[in-house]
C-alpha cells in the first residue's frame, strides 16, 4: 500500500526529472520554474496570424490562438498525484519575436517555418506597433534603460472567490447574461466564451485520459485514486467546486489555462479562501488532515504561484487558521520551489510565525518568504485607498502586491535603471568647468524627471491600448466589472496604482558617496582623475581602489547610507509628482527583478569603482562585499531606511548561512531578524537560508544538485537551471555567517 | 598599556554575531592582551599597538604604498575610538538585540583597557543594551564585572607551568579571579579551547568550575585554524596545532555542562 509519503517522494523524483529535461530543452533560464512539464515529442501549434506584421492581437487573435494552444495540450495525469493538469507552452511564444522564443520552439522546424513565414523583422511582435507606435519614446527609453511595461501582460491578480462561486459553467452563463445587456460587445463575449469552452474541453480530455488509465491500472489504490480524480474533474467541468479536493483541482485547471495564455496569473490568500471547503469537508468526515496536506502539496507542485498565508483582516484580526499550518506542513512534505508568502502583523499567531521560520531553516529551500502588513497596508493607503481595500492587497507576485479582482498595477513590469540616469548626468557635467556633487545631483534629478515622464507615457500607452493587443481573456473571468461591462480589465479596473521600480540604488548611492568622500572631502582625487578613470574603464587600478574603498551603503551611518536615503526621497518625490490621467497614479518601489545582470551591461564604469558592464546592485540591496562581516543586521537597517512608503516594496534580499542550528535557537534569531526589520518599516523579505558549502559546490557542478532551490529575487528557481552569471550573483550576495 | 587612555584601541567590530553569547550581538574586539596564547585565533588582538596587516594577493602593484593603500593589501589593525564613537556603532543594531542579544566586548583582553571599558559599559547600560565580555580572567575588577549581564571566561590549562608555557602567564591569578567572580553572583559561561597535544587536564578544570555556583555553563571550544590567515598577514609564524578529531571531542564532552 503506497502511503502519501511514498507518493510525494515519487512526485519529487518526477519533478527533478522534469527539471533536468527542461534544462535540456530550454537551456539556462533565469526565471521562475512555473511548474511546466517538458514539451512532448510531436507537440506542434500552428498559430493564426491576424496582423500584417506577422503576429496576432485583439480578442479574435488572442482567442483563436489560445484555443489552438490549449487544444494542443495533451492531458497530464500522474497516478501518484491526486490533482491533474499541467501546462507546457504559452501563447506569447508564437507572437513571432525570436528573442522571446524558447529553444525547443526554435528547434522545431515545422513551427519555425510557419512562424518565420508570417513574421517580419520590422516591428516588435508582442506589441502592435503598426497601430500603436511609440517611436518618439524609444530613444529616451534606451537612453535611460527603461523597462517600459509596454506589451507586458498580466501582473495583476484574480479574485478566485468569483470562480469558486461560478465554476466554468457559471462563467458561460454570466457571459450570456451580460452579452444581452451589452450588445455592442459581441467580439469580447465571443472570445471569452470560446476560451471558457476550450478550458472545459481541456478538462474533458483529462476525464477521458483518466478513464483510459483506470482501465489499465492494476494497483487498487492507484485505481481508486484515478477514479477519484476522474470524478472530481467531472464535477468541476461545469459546476463550481464544492469540496476541498474540487477547489484545489479547479484552481489547478484555471491556473494551467491562465499560464498557457501568456504565463498569466497569480495566486491568492490560500488559507482563508480554501478554509470554508476544508471546514465543510472535515466536519462532514470526507476529508482528513493528511489528505488535505497532500492535496495542497500537489497544488504547490503543479504551479509555484505566489500564495499568501496568514495576516489579518480589515479589523486587524488574525486570519491564521488550521489550514495555514497545514499549508506549511504540505510545503514541507513536497519541499520544492514554492512561493509562499507569510503575511506578518503584530496580531498574527506567533507560533505560526515560528513554524514558518522553522521550515525556512529546516529545508533551506528559500520558502517561505515574509511580507510586512503594517508598512504595506499603511503605505498603500497613502495612495488614497481605504483600509479595507488596502488589507485586501496581498502578496501575489515576485516583489509585488495586488488587490485581487480590482487592481491593474502592472507591478514588476516597469523599471528605470537609475544607474543609467546617473551616467547621463555624470556625462553631462563633464564639459562643465565648475563641477560639484551638488551640481551632479541636480543634473541627476533633471534626467530622472525626464525618465519618469517617458516611463509614464509608456505606461499610459499600454493601459490605453493593451485591450486591443493582449486582452486578458482568461483572467478577465475572475475580475470585477469585466464580464459585467464587456470590457477588458485594463479598461475597467477599480484601481490603477501602477508600480514603477528603480534599479541600481546601491551603485548610485555608493557613487555619490565616493565622489563626496574622495574628491570633495579628502581631495584624494580630482574630478579629472575620476572622469579619466571612468572614461578608460579604470586602467588606473589605484583610482578604482580608492573609489571602491570609500564608505558604502549598508555599512551603517556612512555618507553612502545618507545618499541612499536622499536618493529614495528624490525618487519618491519625482514619481509621485508625475501627473497621470484617468485616475491612474504611479507607485514607487526599489526592485530590479532578475535584470541586474542585463541592466549592468548597459552602464559604463561608475564612480563606486564598478567596472563597465558589471551587474548592478540588486533591488534595494547593497553592493556585494559591503562589509567584511557581511552583517545581515547592517543590510536590514540600510534597506529599512530606503522604503518608498506607498505600499510597494524595497525588498530585503537575503542569502545567508546563519551557522546556527534550530536546536541552538536559530528559529528565534531569524524570527527576531524578520520582526525587527518589519518594525523598522521593511516591506518584504526574500530570504534564502543556505548551506554555504553546498551553494559553492552547486555553482561548480550545478547538474549534481538538480533539486537545490534558491530564491533568485522574489521568485524561487532551481539553481541548476540558472545561467552561470546569475548563479554567480546569488553566490556573491551570499553572506557567510551572521 | 592603554589602561588610562581616554580612547580605546579597537581591532574590529563584528555585527550580527551569533557565537559570542546569546541572541544577536555586536562583538567589539579590543586590541591588546597580556596573554600570548600559542594557538590564539585573534593574533591581531595581542599587541597593544596598531599593526599593519599584509595581504599581498590583494596588491595592485601601484607602487604608491607610502601614500596609502586602498586595495586592501595593507590594512592597519587598530583604530583609536572614543567611547561615544564606539557606542554609536553598537547602537546601530540595538533594535536587533531584543531580549537576549546585546554587545560582547572581546579581544584581546577588554579588561586591559579598563577606563575605556567602563565608559562604554556605562553608555550601553544607559541605553538598555545588555553587556557581556569574553575574558582570559587575568584581571579581576568588581566595578567592571558588576556592570555586566554575564561573563564568558576562559580557563585554558589546569597546570600553571603548562599554562605559563603556552600563554606566557601562570594561572594562579586566574583561579583566584574565578573564585572572586563567583562571589559576585554574575552568570559565568566558562570555556576551554580544546587544543590537541597540550595537557590541559580538562576533567580537573571541569571539577573546579563545578564548585563555583555562578558558572552556569561550561563549554569546550575546539581549536580551529582560522587565525592562520591573520598570522600570515602579521608575519608571525605559528606553532602547529591540529583540529581535535570528533572522537576526542566526544570523549571530552562529558565534562561540559549546563546548569
Amino acid at each position: 500500500m503506497l502511503t502519501y509519503a511514498d507518493r510525494l517522494q515519487s512526485m519529487r523524483k518526477t519533478k527533478i526529472e522534469h527539471t533536468i529535461a527542461k534544462k535540456k530543452q530550454n537551456g539556462h533560464m533565469d526565471l521562475d520554474d512555473f511548474g511546466t512539464v517538458p514539451i512532448p515529442e510531436g507537440h506542434c501549434v500552428i498559430p493564426w496570424y491576424n496582423s500584417e506584421n506577422g503576429s496576432f492581437y485583439g480578442y479574435d487573435g488572442m482567442c483563436e490562438n489560445f484555443v489552438r494552444l490549449i487544444d494542443a495540450h495533451e492531458p497530464y495525469i500522474d497516478p501518484m498525484e491526486m490533482l491533474c493538469g499541467r501546462w507546457r507552452d504559452m501563447l506569447v511564444n508564437y507572437r513571432g519575436d525570436l528573442h522571446y522564443m524558447p529553444d525547443w520552439l526554435k528547434n522545431n522546424k515545422k513551427n519555425m517555418e510557419f512562424i518565420q513565414k508570417g513574421a517580419t523583422a520590422q516591428w516588435s511582435k508582442r506589441w502592435d506597433e503598426q497601430r500603436f507606435p511609440y517611436d518618439d519614446l524609444k530613444p529616451w527609453q534606451k537612453k535611460y534603460n527603461i523597462t517600459t511595461g509596454i506589451d507586458a501582460d498580466a501582473h495583476f491578480a484574480c479574485d478566485y472567490s468569483i470562480g469558486f462561486a461560478l465554476g466554468f459553467g457559471g462563467f458561460l452563463e454570466k457571459i450570456e447574461t451580460y452579452r444581452k445587456i451589452n450588445p455592442d460587445k459581441q467580439a469580447f463575449y465571443d472570445a471569452e466564451k470560446r476560451c471558457v469552452e476550450a478550458i472545459i474541453r481541456f478538462i474533458e480530455r483529462h476525464i477521458k485520459k483518466a478513464e483510459q488509465m483506470i482501465l489499465e491500472e492494476s494497483r487498487p489504490e492507484m485505481k481508486e485514486s484515478l477514479i477519484r480524480m476522474r470524478d472530481v474533474c467531472k464535477n468541476i467541468c461545469y459546476e463550481p467546486p464544492k469540496t476541498f479536493h474540487e477547489a484545489c483541482q479547479w484552481t489547478a485547471f484555471f491556473n494551467c489555462a491562465a499560464r498557457m495564455y501568456t504565463r498569466d496569473g497569480a495566486g491568492y490568500q490560500l488559507d482563508t479562501l480554501l478554509y470554508p471547503f476544508y471546514e465543510r469537508d472535515t466536519k462532514a468526515g470526507v476529508l482528513d488532515d493528511e489528505t488535505a496536506k497532500f492535496l495542497i502539496a500537489n497544488l504547490l507542485l503543479i504551479d509555484p504561484h505566489y500564495y499568501q498565508i496568514s495576516g489579518v483582516d480589515e479589523h486587524d484580526v488574525d486570519m491564521t487558521n488550521k489550514l495555514s499550518y497545514l499549508i506549511l506542513d504540505a510545503a514541507d512534505s513536497i519541499n520544492i520551489a514554492t512561493n509562499l508568502t507569510v503575511r506578518v502583523h503584530e496580531n498574527c499567531d506567533k507560533k505560526f510565525l515560528e513554524k514558518a521560520v522553522y521550515y525556512l531553516l529546516k529545508n533551506k529551500n528559500g520558502w517561505p518568504r515574509f511580507c510586512n502588513d503594517k508598512a504595506l497596508c499603511e503605505g498603500y493607503m497613502r495612495n488614497g485607498v481605504d483600509k479595507k481595500t488596502a488589507r485586501e492587497r496581498i502578496a501575489v507576485g515576485c516583489n509585488w502586491m495586488c488587490v485581487p479582482g480590482k487592481e491593474f498595477p502592472m507591478n514588476d513590469t516597469v523599471k528605470i535603471n537609475i544607474a543609467k540616469v546617473f551616467e547621463e548626468a555624470f556625462l553631462e557635467m563633464k564639459e562643465d568647468a565648475e563641477k560639484s556633487v551638488e551640481k551632479l545631483f541636480a543634473l541627476y534629478e533633471k534626467h530622472l524627471k525626464k525618465a519618469i515622464e517617458i516611463t509614464a507615457a509608456g505606461v499610459n500607452l499600454h493601459i490605453d491600448h493593451v485591450w486591443e493587443v493582449t486582452p486578458e481573456l482568461i483572467m478577465n473571468l475572475m475580475m470585477k466589472n469585466t464580464l459585467e461591462t464587456g470590457l477588458d480589465i485594463s479598461q475597467c479596473a477599480e484601481l490603477y496604482t501602477v508600480g514603477v521600480d528603480g534599479s541600481g540604488l546601491a551603485v548610485v548611492a555608493d557613487s555619490f558617496g565616493a565622489l563626496v568622500t574622495r574628491i570633495e572631502e579628502e581631495k584624494l582625487l580630482s574630478w579629472d582623475d575620476v572622469y579619466e578613470a571612468i572614461g578608460n574603464n579604470f586602467e588606473n587600478k589605484r583610482v578604482k581602489a580608492i573609489l571602491q574603498s570609500a564608505p558604502r551603503y549598508c555599512q551603517g551611518g556612512t555618507i553612502s547610507d545618507a545618499w541612499a536615503i536622499k536618493l529614495t526621497k528624490s525618487w519618491v518625490k519625482l514619481v509621485k509628482a508625475q501627473p497621470m490621467p484617468k485616475g491612474r497614479t504611479l507607485v514607487p518601489g526599489w526592485f530590479s527583478w532578475a535584470r541586474s545582470v542585463e541592466y549592468g551591461k548597459t552602464v559604463g564604469a561608475t564612480p563606486n569603482g564598478r567596472s563597465a558592464g558589471e551587474p548592478l546592485s540588486h533591488g534595494a540591496n547593497p553592493n556585494p562585499h559591503f562589509r567584511t562581516d557581511g552583517a545581515v543586521t547592517a543590510q536590514a537597517n540600510g534597506i529599512a531606511s530606503v522604503q518608498c512608503g506607498y505600499g510597494n516594496t524595497a525588498p530585503l534580499q537575503l542569502e545567508f548561512d546563519p551557522n546556527i542550528s534550530i536546536e541552538n535557537g536559530g528559529v528565534e534569531i531569524v524570527l527576531n531578524l524578520i520582526l525587527t526589520h518589519f518594525k523598522q518599516g521593511g516591506t518584504l523579505i526574500n530570504i534564502n537560508v543556505l548551506d554555504g558549502e553546498k551553494l559553492r559546490a552547486a555553482h561548480e557542478n550545478p547538474d549534481l544538485y538538480p533539486d537545490l532551490v534558491v530564491r533568485v529575487t522574489g521568485f524561487t528557481a532551481y539553481f541548476a537551471t540558472l545561467t552561470p552569471a546569475f548563479r554567480q550573483l546569488v553566490v556573491d550576495r551570499f553572506l557567510e555567517g551572521m | 598599556m592603554l589602561s588610562n587612555a581616554k580612547k580605546g584601541l579597537i581591532a574590529d567590530i563584528q555585527r550580527a554575531s551569533l557565537h559570542d553569547g546569546d541572541g544577536i550581538r555586536t562583538t567589539v574586539f579590543f586590541k591588546g592582551c597580556p596573554l600570548k596564547c600559542a594557538w590564539c585565533h585573534n593574533p591581531e588582538c595581542i599587541s597593544f599597538e596598531p599593526e599593519m596587516m599584509h595581504y599581498p594577493e590583494k596588491c595592485i602593484g601601484c607602487g604608491m604604498c607610502e601614500e596609502g593603500c586602498f586595495s586592501g593589501a595593507k590594512v592597519i589593525c587598530g583604530t583609536e575610538m572614543t567611547a561615544t564613537e564606539l557606542f554609536l556603532q553598537i547602537r546601530q543594531d540595538k533594535d536587533y538585540f531584543m531580549q537576549n542579544g546585546g554587545v560582547t566586548f572581546s579581544g584581546g583582553e577588554p579588561m586591559a583597557q579598563k577606563e575605556f571599558l567602563l565608559q562604554i559599559l556605562d553608555l550601553c547600560r544607559a541605553e538598555g543594551i545588555s553587556c557581556a565580555i569574553e575574558t582570559s580572567m587575568i584581571y579581576f575588577d568588581a566595578e567592571i564585572f558588576q556592570k555586566l549581564d554575564f561573563v564568558m571566561a576562559d580557563f585554558k590549562i589546569w597546570d600553571t607551568k603548562i599554562h605559563q608555557e603556552y600563554t606566557g602567564v601562570g594561572n594562579e591569578k586566574i583561579k583566584d579571579n574565578f573564585m572572586s567572580l563567583n562571589q559576585l553572583n554574575i552568570p559565568i559561561i566558562a570555556r576551554t579551547p580544546v587544543i590537541p597535544g597540550i595537557e590541559q587536564e580538562i576533567p580537573k578544570i571541569s571539577a573546579f568550575l563545578k564548585t563555583l555556583d555562578s558558572v552556569k555553563r561550561y563549554e569546550l571550544l575546539p581549536y580551529h585554524p582560522l587565525g592562520k590567515q591573520k598570522r600570515d598577514a602579521l608575519g608571525i609564524t605559528q606553532e602547529a596545532f591540529s583540529v581535535p578529531d570528533k572522537e576526542y571531542l566526544k570523549e571530552l564532552q562529558q565534562y561540559a555542562y549546563i546548569r
